[in-house]
């Protein structure tokens, strides 16, 4: 293998590649459910490469909707505690969105004080990534500067040009894999990159053809502008937005069991009033209108400001579970461009 | 990590959902896109659906009790104790000492084997469920009206409505995925017009909201059909060629003037003839409703006045019409249907009928009772009177979602024997001789049959915890041990021999059930399931329509306020599954009653006090909370909270026809608590 940046990876070879790295490692990808496509770990069925994006983003392998931050158990008045350690993953088809999130949370739980539980998952799962050459109908990660292409952040990226797929590595577990497996690539001729840069535009202009292209600059100055009173009427309080969102990272942590039990850190949601309501019963966000502003707040605002990225990627996934029928784009019509 | 295709564990809507499952925990959930009800949605409760699953609280081991204490027993232990009392009971009292009260939560496998448990061992039909407490009305009256009780349509055909009339339905909140549909209508151009006392998020968004008097819905819906006809809009090619008793109908609702249902009511009459002329002239129409119908010593009425609106109308039959009985468990239709009732066998087939029963005996190889057992809440009336002796529970809580708890306390104390199936302990589990463990939905393979009559696979994600078992085993091994054959390895046996014996599922198998289930009536292996049901004729031949009156409301000058109970966003019931949901009852923590201001000032009373509510049955002590929700002289309290039981207040008295309780119209006085 020579310095060569780009490798091709051919269709049938796939399968047989991630056997291999199944050995060692636990291999997470879009399989089928009951016809379904989810991130689940794989078991050698089918792939389900060629369906949206999953409606569960795979960051729940980072930030788990429910984990055992550790156990405890009391004996004779003394407790001893136990934490199971990060167990080494590889997820197979993370799309740019997801991976933009990654690095929004990198900015959050990785920054000076580091979350060691989200530490201890990031150091130990390798990311496949894969660029979005059909992205899905609510897709807007192009005015969200998230996608269709991936910029960074994955060990290795892949980019099915029909045929097969051309894999760039991005950091040195990437080189590892190539070359430990290298007899499933060969070096990529000079067209696959031109075929990737032709694809990922094509796909960039069909999400600007499918929906107003948003730029996030706008959406945050007509944050004031929207009736949230309104938006809040038809809100049915079902936290879907955030519960589904790949950078809502917001959890609560309690203790379940006396004396023996666990301490569990649990996915959260400022939709629901509990979140920010105080002890006393006051709450400085009592309406849902309220709370939905927030949420928008948070993300165009509150983590730019602490990230410099924006807590929205794009992938279109809270106007999909949005129950009641709020469509989160139209609150922000003027802002299209 | 693994994703388990399923059911949603809580309302009827039904949703499909994916259990996400690490190292054999459920750690999430999230919803099915390709689901013909979620369509990638859910509510709060279903994102959260199996959070409950591994919590510490968990009856883990079989409970017998000893000496006045519950000690730890194994499964052969309480199994053979609990077929040793009831085969006591039974030579000492005779078979109607014993009585089984499925679960609407379980299986349509789990009811099918304890309302066989009931009748084929125990040769009882004692056998009910929580139907009795929620649409035993519509049971009644569509099975009257319509021939079936049964949702008309599905779901998603309230998409193609030119009109909605919701009422007696906090739909928002408890059923959300049907509010959702409903929104969905609205915004495409439908109507909506809700009848609700209580300005509900649903009536906030309607385009016409009317707010009737409680207990006062025949009037306001004969006044409306009273308009529909003034004004030729009703369909009378429809009502000569497929209904019958429509001159009588005509002649008695003339006396539902506007003015003289704006008298009863309080509905002002120019709201009432906007309802009925959007509901008239729309070319399809439906009607959806809830407990608010129901739950009424008149519910059978209730219901059969709303089945006039729609039979007048033509609204049955096709899409975007019909009449939507919105059911509150994810799997009470299923239990109905599975014959745990006490007047019917699977398939709605009347145990009064030597045909049907001759049938059941052959089925089930043994001779079965012919008189119809007692009812949910008569069972209640004959352990206190010593009637009743022994009683299996499967996973009710009686105790907290009964009317007049007292009585309830007082009847289940009274039991020589009671055995209660639950996941958690309950306030009734506290008062069983032998409590078993048993797996919760995510636990288990079965299926539940939602409002829309859809039949669902329901998948084991995790395994139960400690000694918890399925309860479509334990149900089994009773079976055996009462002298009735039971060996079946597994609950897909159970629904072949299910399909066998109830004609509406005869084309049902597992293998048939993909991603959307498949809707009774599905007669035969090649048969597509029926979404739309009554389209060209009705099982009854002609639709009937029933003169219904608006029954004389007692009123208490000592009780002069009313109070009507329903549930929340974001409890379940009585609270054993969402109450150890750490974000659920974070949500809504304890209990309030919602008093209008205007009456909160004559009281004195600001949010947050604590008030004394009083009935006739009981009296209870809660937190004022003050809101425009209610209107001035009604007042509200969920009845999720055991520390705040609001079935402390309700009384017993019960619809003559169904039997269900009136626990949505109770006289009560407030003052402020000491």
């Amino acid at each position: 293998m020579t310095g060569t940046s780009a490798f091709f990876l051919r269709r049938e070879d796939l399968v047989p590649l991630l056997e291999e790295l199944a050995e060692t490692l636990e291999v997470v990808a879009p399989v089928l459910v009951e016809g379904e496509a989810a991130f689940a770990t794989w078991r050698g069925g089918a792939l389900a490469l060629d369906c949206e994006n999953p409606l569960a983003s795979p960051m729940e392998f980072f930030l788990p909707k429910k984990e055992v931050l550790f156990r405890y158990v009391q004996y004779s008045g003394r407790y001893t505690f136990s934490e199971d350690p990060p167990r080494a993953r590889l997820i197979f088809g993370m799309r740019p969105c997801d991976l933009q999130a990654l690095k929004v949370i990198d900015g959050i739980f990785g920054a000076d004080l580091p979350d060691l539980p989200y530490a201890g998952r990031r150091r130990s799962t390798i990311i496949v990534a894969l660029n979005c050459t059909s992205p899905g109908e609510g897709c807007f990660c192009r005015s969200m500067g998230s996608g269709p292409g991936a910029e960074g952040g994955y060990d290795l990226l892949l980019t099915d040009l029909g045929r097969g797929y051309l894999v760039e590595p991005g950091s040195p577990a990437g080189v590892y894999i190539l070359r430990a497996h290298q007899r499933h690539f060969e070096e990529a001729d000079p067209e696959d990159l031109r075929e990737k840069e032709r694809l990922l535009a094509l796909a960039g202009e069909e999400i600007i053809k499918r929906g107003p292209s948003l730029n996030p600059e706008k959406i945050r100055e007509a944050i004031d502008g929207v009736d949230w009173e309104e938006a809040g009427r038809r809100c049915l309080a079902c936290g879907g937005c955030s519960l589904v969102c790949p950078v809502c990272h917001c959890f609560s942590v309690l203790d379940q069991g006396v004396p023996d039990g666990e301490r569990l850190r649990c996915r959260d949601t400022c939709i629901l009033s509990g979140f920010s309501r105080m002890t006393s019963g006051a709450n400085p966000r009592p309406a849902l209108g309220e709370r939905l502003r927030h949420w928008y707040l948070d993300k165009f605002v509150y983590i730019p400001e602490k990230t410099g990225l924006f807590g929205c990627v794009g992938c279109g996934r809270c106007s999909r579970v949005c129950l009641g029928e709020v469509d989160r784009w139209s609150l922000f019509k003027e802002a299209a461009e | 990590m693994e994703k388990i295709a399923t059911i949603c564990v809580y309302c009827g809507c039904g949703c499909g959902l994916f259990l996400h499952v690490e190292d054999g925990r459920i750690v999430g959930a999230s919803p099915s896109p390709a689901h013909p009800v979620s369509r990638g949605r859910l509510c709060v409760k279903g994102w959260l659906a199996a959070d409950f699953v591994h919590h510490p609280d968990r009856l883990k081991t079989p409970l017998v009790r000893k000496g006045g204490r519950m000690v730890r027993g194994s499964w052969d232990e309480v199994l053979s104790l609990t077929a040793r009392r009831f085969k006591e009971i039974r030579e000492e009292s005779g078979p109607d000492a014993l009585a089984v009260l499925t679960s609407a939560k379980g299986t349509n496998e789990e009811n099918y084997l304890l309302a066989k448990l009931a009748r084929a061992a125990l040769k009882t039909n004692n056998v009910d469920h929580v139907a009795r407490l929620c649409h035993a009305p519509s049971v009644a009256g569509l099975g009257f009206a319509l021939g079936s009780g049964g949702m008309t349509n599905p779901i998603r055909s309230l998409l193609s409505s030119g009109a909605i009339l919701v009422t007696g339905s906090n739909t928002t909140e408890q059923h959300p995925l049907v509010a959702a549909h409903i929104l969905e209508a609205q915004s495409r151009g439908a109507t909506l017009i809700v009848v609700d006392p209580r300005r509900t998020q649903m009536a906030q968004l309607a385009d016409i909201h009317l707010a009737p008097r409680l207990g006062t819905d025949v009037s306001w819906t004969n006044g409306i059909l009273n308009l529909i006809i003034d004004l030729g809009l009703v369909d009378e090619d429809f009502i000569i060629k497929r209904t019958e008793g429509f001159s009588a109908l005509k002649d008695l609702v003339v006396q539902y003037t506007p003015v003289e249902v704006e008298r009863i009511t309080g509905i002002p009459s120019g709201d009432l003839e906007k309802a009925a002329v959007a509901f008239g002239e729309a070319d399809r129409a439906a009607v959806v409703y809830a407990m608010g119908t129901t739950q009424h010593s008149c519910g059978t009425d209730n219901v059969l006045a709303l089945a006039n609106l729609v039979l007048a109308t033509g609204n049955v039959g096709r899409d975007g019409t019909g009449i939507y009985p919105l059911r509150g468990h994810q799997n009470v239709q299923g239990a109905c249907d599975m014959g745990a009732l006490p007047s019917v066998y699977p398939g709605y087939q009347k145990v009064e009928d030597p045909a049907a029963r001759e049938r059941m005996e052959a089925a089930w190889g043994t001779d079965l009772p012919a008189e119809p057992g007692l009812t949910a809440v008569e069972m209640m009336e004959a352990a206190e009177e010593g009637r009743l002796k022994g009683v299996y529970i499967s996973g009710e809580n009686p105790m907290i979602s009964y009317p007049d708890r007292d009585q309830v306390m007082r009847a289940l104390s009274s039991l020589e024997f009671l055995a209660v199936a639950d996941i958690f302990p309950t306030e009734t589990t506290a008062l069983a001789d032998v409590v078993l463990p048993v797996a919760s939905f995510a636990e288990k393979d079965g299926t539940f049959t939602s409002t829309e009559r859809r039949v669902q696979r329901v998948r084991r994600a995790a395994s139960p915890p400690g000694e918890a078992r399925p309860e479509v085993e334990v149900a089994a091994d009773l079976l055996r041990r009462l002298g009735v054959d039971a060996d079946y390895a597994s609950p897909e046996e159970v629904m072949a021999e299910i399909s066998s014996v109830t004609p509406s599922y005869g084309g049902i198998s597992y293998q048939r059930l993909g991603i959307s289930g498949l809707s009774w009536p599905c007669p035969s292996r090649d048969h597509p399931g029926t979404e739309i049901l009554h389209q060209g004729s009705f099982p009854i031949g002609r639709g009937r329509f029933s003169a219904v009156e608006q029954q004389e409301l007692a009123e208490d000058l000592d009780y002069p306020l009313l109070l009507t109970t329903g549930r929340s966003l974001f409890h379940f019931h009585t609270g054993t599954m969402t109450r150890r949901t750490h974000l659920l009852d974070r949500e809504r923590p304890k209990a309030a009653v919602d008093i209008n201001p205007a009456d909160a000032a004559a009281l004195g009373v600001r949010s947050g006090t604590m008030v004394v509510v009083e009935s006739a049955t009981g009296s209870l002590e809660i937190e004022a909370r003050l809101t425009e929700e209610v209107p001035v002289g009604t007042v509200y309290i969920p009845f999720h909270f055991a520390e705040a039981p609001a079935n402390q207040l309700t009384a017993r008295t019960l619809d003559p026809t169904s039997k269900i309780p009136g626990l949505k119209r109770t006289p009560v006085r407030i003052r402020r608590a000491e």
